[in-house]
C-alpha cells in the first residue's frame, strides 16, 4: 500500500489560486481556449477589437475536418473550458454542430455573441446541447446608445433574444463596452442586465484598437469620466451583491499586460485561421493550429511569454499607447 | 456527492486542478487533495469515499478521515461540492 503522502493542512492542499511559484509552465495543457471561430459579422461594431464586420470572413479560414481536428485536440488534452466568439460566432455554418461535439466532450463552453440570432429555437437548442452560458454585448441601455456602438444592430433585437435565453433557461452574461456616447448609462446597463436575468456583468476600458482607432473620437473617455464610471459600478457591484455579480476592470491595458508578463493566464486564443495568439491584446503568434499540436503550442507559448520582443513591446506601450492599433500585424514567435 | 455544475477536474504532474468555469476561478490540488476529489469524481458519499481512501492509504489513527471531511468543507464552502 501507498502511503498518504502528508496531512496537507488545507490552505496547503487546497489553495485558492494558482500560485506565484506554480505558473502556467506546470500545467499539461491550457485551461481555456477562446477561440473566435470567424471574423464574419452582420454588425460592424464601432469599437471592434476585430475589425470585424459583413463580408470579413478571413479567406483562410478552417474548414470543417480542421475545425473538428482542433476541437479534437482540446478535447484530447481535457481543455476544461472553451468559448466561442467572432465576429458573430452564431454565423459560423458549423456552430451547432461545434457546440455539441465540445459538450457531449465534456468540456464547458460559453459562447459570446451580439445577440441578434438568439431566436427561441435556438437558445432552446443551446440549453438542450449544455451550453454553460452566453455572453451578449449591450452597449446601452436604449436604441439611441445601443444603435449607435453596434452599427448595423438593433437593441430591441438583442433584448428579444435575451429573453429568450432566459425563457430557456440558459445562463446570461453581460457584456459592456464604454464610450464617449453611452458611459452615462453604465447604472442603467446594470440594472437591465439584472432585469434581464443575467448572472454576471463584465466591463473595462475600451481599447484603442481594430475599428476603434478611425472611431476614437467618438469612444474616448476622459479620466475624469472613467472615474465616474468606475464609481457608479463600485456602487452597483455592492447593490447586486449575492445576485448578479458585476466585474469591472478599472486598470489600464499596460497594467494588465506587465501583470501578464509576469503572471500569464493558461489561456490560448485562437484565431479563425487557427493561429493562436498569447493574448489577445498583443500582436505575437505563438503556433498555428493547422499544422502544429496543441502540445508543440503549448510549450511555444510559455517561450513566448519570456521572449524580450514581448517584454519590449509591452514597455513600449508606455511612452506610445497607440501602438496597440498594430495589433492585427501578427509577429511570429 | 460530486463536485458542482460548473467546476472541471484535471489531473497535472503535480497533483490537479479544479476550475470554477462561472467564476473562472482556478483552485490548484496537491497529489493529496488531488486523491480525495479522485475519488468524489468515482462516486459515493463520504463514508465511503473515506473507505476507500483508507484502504489505499496508511497513515494514524483517524488522520485520513480529518483531513478529508477537512479538504471536503473546504471545497463546499467554496462552492466546488455538493451533496
Amino acid at each position: 500500500m501507498t502511503r498518504l503522502a502528508t496531512v496537507p493542512e488545507t490552505d496547503q492542499s487546497l489553495r485558492a489560486a494558482i500560485p506565484p511559484t506554480s505558473g502556467t509552465e506546470d500545467l499539461s495543457a491550457p485551461l481555456y481556449v477562446a477561440w473566435q471561430i470567424t471574423n464574419e459579422c452582420n454588425l460592424a461594431c464601432l469599437h471592434c477589437i476585430e475589425e470585424s464586420g459583413p463580408g470579413k470572413a478571413f479567406r483562410d479560414e478552417l474548414d470543417e475536418t480542421q475545425v473538428f481536428a482542433v476541437l479534437d485536440q482540446l478535447m484530447d488534452h481535457e481543455v476544461p473550458y472553451l468559448s466561442f466568439s467572432g465576429g458573430e460566432p452564431m454565423l459560423h455554418p458549423l456552430f451547432f454542430k461545434m457546440v455539441e461535439h465540445v459538450c457531449t466532450r465534456g468540456a464547458q463552453l460559453k459562447i459570446e455573441t451580439n445577440g441578434h440570432y438568439l431566436t427561441v429555437e435556438n437558445c432552446e437548442r443551446m440549453k438542450a446541447l449544455g451550453v454553460k452560458a452566453v455572453q451578449v454585448s449591450l452597449d446601452g441601455a436604449s436604441s439611441q446608445t445601443f444603435n449607435r456602438m453596434r452599427v448595423r444592430g438593433n437593441f430591441d433585437v438583442t433584448v428579444d433574444g435575451l429573453h429568450n435565453l432566459r425563457d430557456a433557461g440558459v445562463p446570461v452574461e453581460i457584456n459592456f463596452s464604454p464610450a464617449r456616447f453611452n458611459a452615462h448609462e453604465i447604472g442603467a446597463v446594470v440594472d437591465l442586465a439584472y432585469e434581464l436575468g443575467a448572472f454576471s456583468f463584465y466591463t473595462g476600458r475600451t481599447m484603442f484598437t481594430g475599428n476603434a482607432v478611425k472611431a476614437w473620437r467618438h469612444l474616448e473617455l476622459s479620466n475624469d469620466r472613467y472615474d465616474a464610471f468606475f464609481d457608479i459600478l463600485r456602487a452597483k457591484a455592492v447593490e447586486y451583491r449575492g445576485r448578479m455579480r458585476v466585474y469591472f476592470h478599472e486598470a489600464g491595458l499596460l497594467e494588465e499586460l506587465r501583470y501578464r508578463l509576469q503572471h500569464p493566464a493558461a489561456l490560448l486564443i485562437v484565431l479563425p485561421n487557427g493561429l493562436v495568439k498569447i493574448i489577445n491584446a498583443l500582436p505575437f503568434v505563438c503556433g498555428d493550429l493547422r499544422c502544429q499540436s496543441l502540445e508543440e503550442i503549448w510549450a511555444n507559448f510559455q517561450r513566448a511569454w519570456k521572449d524580450p520582443r514581448v517584454a519590449k513591446f509591452v514597455e513600449d506601450l508606455a511612452s506610445d499607447p497607440s501602438k496597440t492599433k498594430t495589433l492585427h500585424e501578427w509577429v511570429y514567435l | 456527492m460530486r463536485l458542482t455544475k460548473f467546476v472541471k477536474f484535471r489531473e497535472e504532474k503535480f497533483g490537479g486542478v479544479l476550475f470554477e468555469t462561472r467564476s473562472e476561478k482556478v483552485f490548484t490540488l496537491n497529489p493529496t487533495a488531488t486523491a480525495v476529489v479522485r475519488e468524489v469524481q468515482a462516486g459515493g458519499d463520504e463514508r465511503e469515499i473515506i473507505m476507500r481512501l483508507q484502504d489505499r492509504f496508511h497513515a494514524p489513527d483517524g488522520a485520513i478521515e480529518r483531513e478529508v471531511l477537512a479538504l471536503m468543507a473546504d471545497l463546499r464552502q467554496k462552492g466546488l461540492l455538493e451533496d
